[in-house]
């Protein structure tokens, strides 16, 4: 499974500045967008709000996975980020999300990369895939983790 | 002991899948077989089949999406949000292995509907064949009640949208009943080439005046006839093609078309001169005994010819247009059938199928506008239990209309006469006549029918 084709250096950031969720959901969308993988950041973001509204995507254990499927989006990808503080992200848990993944998928996707994505899904349900995104320190880390 | 799973979430792009690993990882741990279904953005994968649901202990859904629930029917079903499933996936699980298969009872009545579902053979076929018509009953029926809705004699007028109600009814919906029974009960049973010998069968059915009965006839013979001729027509390989858009539907056609003529034809003739020299023979008797065999007549074939020969004979006492205690109780009769059926599918809902209960609820205003053939759907799918009742029902019906010496001045019509001045003789106790009919054939359905 490549997952490389899913992440970029370009967007990660291992030290969110964002405290809300609101705030942490701009960010991640600034960051895909000067990546040149979104056309319009707004109705994006609609879309990732939208998909909020109907239940959290904060899955708990410390990951939250807002996600959206628009026509804006370029390519489906994953824009990685950490925020060493926290944040609140409503999670199931109730406890403050620190690694965040924010999948964008554009309207008509092949399935290779859904499936790319049902597999990095898949491997977020694992203890030890969890432990190696919390150390992470840089892309390589990173795509590590998942292998 | 093995546990089901089906995971889908609103996008189908991540959550699906946490959900599922979630489930195969707490299934792990806890020692449990586990077979996870995820529906997401990329479609249905690892498919549960019915092998699957033979084996298992209970299933669980973790979706918030819309899943067929059906095909898991008699097995206990855990239904949560998919992200229930994420956050406690192990409790879950040991809901799931605690929760108890279904009482013994409740597995005999499965099996039951088991060995119903894999019947084959004649039933099958006939099933098949009702339930491509029920939709014409429905749609024919309620157009000419509504063309009634006019006035009784409305759809005469030429030109008129009563008419051209009555037109498309009667003469489109309701003309194409007994062809496509006839045509999806042989279809049922030899495939695409039976329709063409079954409808045109069922056709000569309409036109020999053999009703419903003679379609169900035709319809078996056509079928039975296609395989038959299947099987012993054998071609060389270079001409197999022609089998089945020339010989098969000439051949079957012409034995079926030709058998519904010299066969069937010649009797039905007979028989319909017959019933009306009894009748004319009869009027001179008791009212009542003459009541019971007008009613018993009009249920047993529902617009057949034993039903046309009634029915021509009440309409020739109204000759010079004066009221007739005849004309009363046959109406009365033809409408007790489907008010009856449609009363039994509501007292024995869980005899019927769903289809069958939504045609109940048309059959009621088809009863109430005095088509009988409402109720052909219900008799045609089981006749041996279902025309008995509606004939009990029916001559109940009639004799009480009798005996009470109602009367009708109009030939047709249905509850839309009931309001008119002077067309019905005795009304509230011609009602109370109609209700008992109906009362007595639903419940005499709803008790013979057998459980599902």
């Amino acid at each position: 499974m490549d997952i490389n084709m899913m992440f970029s250096k370009e967007r990660m950031s291992f030290d969110l500045k964002a405290r809300t969720k609101e705030e942490v959901i701009d960010e991640l969308i600034e960051m895909l967008y000067k990546d040149g993988k979104l056309k319009d950041k707004e109705s994006f973001k609609r879309a990732v709000l939208k998909r909020e509204d109907e239940f959290s995507t904060g899955i708990g254990m410390g990951i939250a996975i807002p996600h959206g499927k628009d026509s804006s989006v370029v390519e489906p990808c994953i824009t990685f980020g950490i925020s060493k503080n926290g944040i609140d992200f409503d999670s199931m848990d109730g406890k403050p999300a620190h690694i965040f993944f924010l999948i964008s998928v554009p309207e008509d996707a092949a399935d290779t990369h859904l499936h790319i994505l049902s597999f990095i899904s898949r491997k977020l349900m694992h203890e030890d895939v969890r432990q190696k995104l919390f150390n992470a320190k840089d892309f390589e880390d990173v795509i590590n983790a998942f292998n | 002991m093995k546990i089901l799973a089906v995971t889908s979430c609103p996008t189908g792009i991540a959550h699906t899948y946490m959900a599922a690993e979630a489930l195969q990882i707490a299934a792990k741990e806890l020692g449990v077989d586990i077979k996870v279904e995820t529906r997401g953005s990329v479609g249905a994968e690892n498919e549960i089949t019915n092998e699957d649901i033979k084996g298992a202990h209970a299933v669980i859904l973790a979706v918030d999406t819309k899943v067929d629930e059906e095909r898991f029917r008699g097995l206990p079903i855990i239904k949560v949000s998919v992200k229930d499933a994420i956050k406690d996936p192990k409790g879950l699980i040991e809901k799931a292995m605690a929760m108890e298969k279904k009482e013994y009872v409740d597995k005999v009545f499965e099996a039951k509907k088991e060995s119903k579902e894999k019947i084959t053979g004649a039933y099958k076929h006939l099933m098949t064949g009702v339930s491509y018509m029920i939709p014409f009953v429905v749609a024919g029926g309620i157009l000419i009640a509504l063309s009634f809705m006019f006035g009784i004699k409305a759809f005469e007028q030429k030109g008129t949208l009563a008419a051209a109600l009555m037109d498309i009814g009667g003469g489109g919906a309701f003309s194409l009943m007994v062809p496509i029974l006839a045509g999806f009960i042989a279809f049922s049973i030899a495939d695409r080439p039976g329709l063409v010998p079954g409808m045109v069968g069922g056709v000569l059915a309409g036109k020999l005046g053999a009703g419903f009965l003679g379609g169900i006839i035709a319809g078996f013979a056509a079928g039975y006839v296609v395989a038959w001729l299947k099987k012993v027509i054998k071609l060389p390989k270079t001409m197999e093609g022609l089998m089945p858009v020339l010989i098969l539907p000439f051949l079957s056609t012409l034995i079926v078309g030709l058998g519904m003529i010299y066969i069937i034809g010649g009797p039905v003739a007979a028989i319909n001169n017959a019933m009306a020299n009894w009748l004319k023979n009869m009027s001179g008797g008791s009212a009542i005994t003459l009541g019971i065999i007008l009613g018993l007549m009009m249920a047993f074939d529902m617009g057949g010819p034993v039903n046309k020969a009634a029915y021509t004979f009440a309409v020739s006492t109204l000759a010079a247009g004066q009221p007739s205690m005849i004309m009363a109780a046959v109406m009365a009769a033809g409408m007790t059938p489907p008010l009856g059926v449609a009363l039994a599918t509501l007292i024995a809902k869980d005899k019927f199928t769903e289809e069958e209960r939504e045609a109940g609820k048309a059959a009621f205003f088809l009863g109430i506008s005095f088509i009988t053939e409402g109720a052909i759907p219900f008799a045609a799918a089981d006749p041996f239990r279902v025309i008995p009742s509606i004939m009990v029902g029916s001559a109940v019906t009639a004799a009480l209309s009798m005996a009470f010496k109602c009367t009708l001045a109009v030939p047709h019509g249905g509850i839309f006469v009931l309001p008119i001045p002077n067309a019905v003789g005795g009304l509230f106790l011609y009602t109370i006549a109609i209700i008992i009919g109906t009362l007595v054939t639903g419940f005499m359905i709803a008790v013979l029918k057998p459980k599902r």
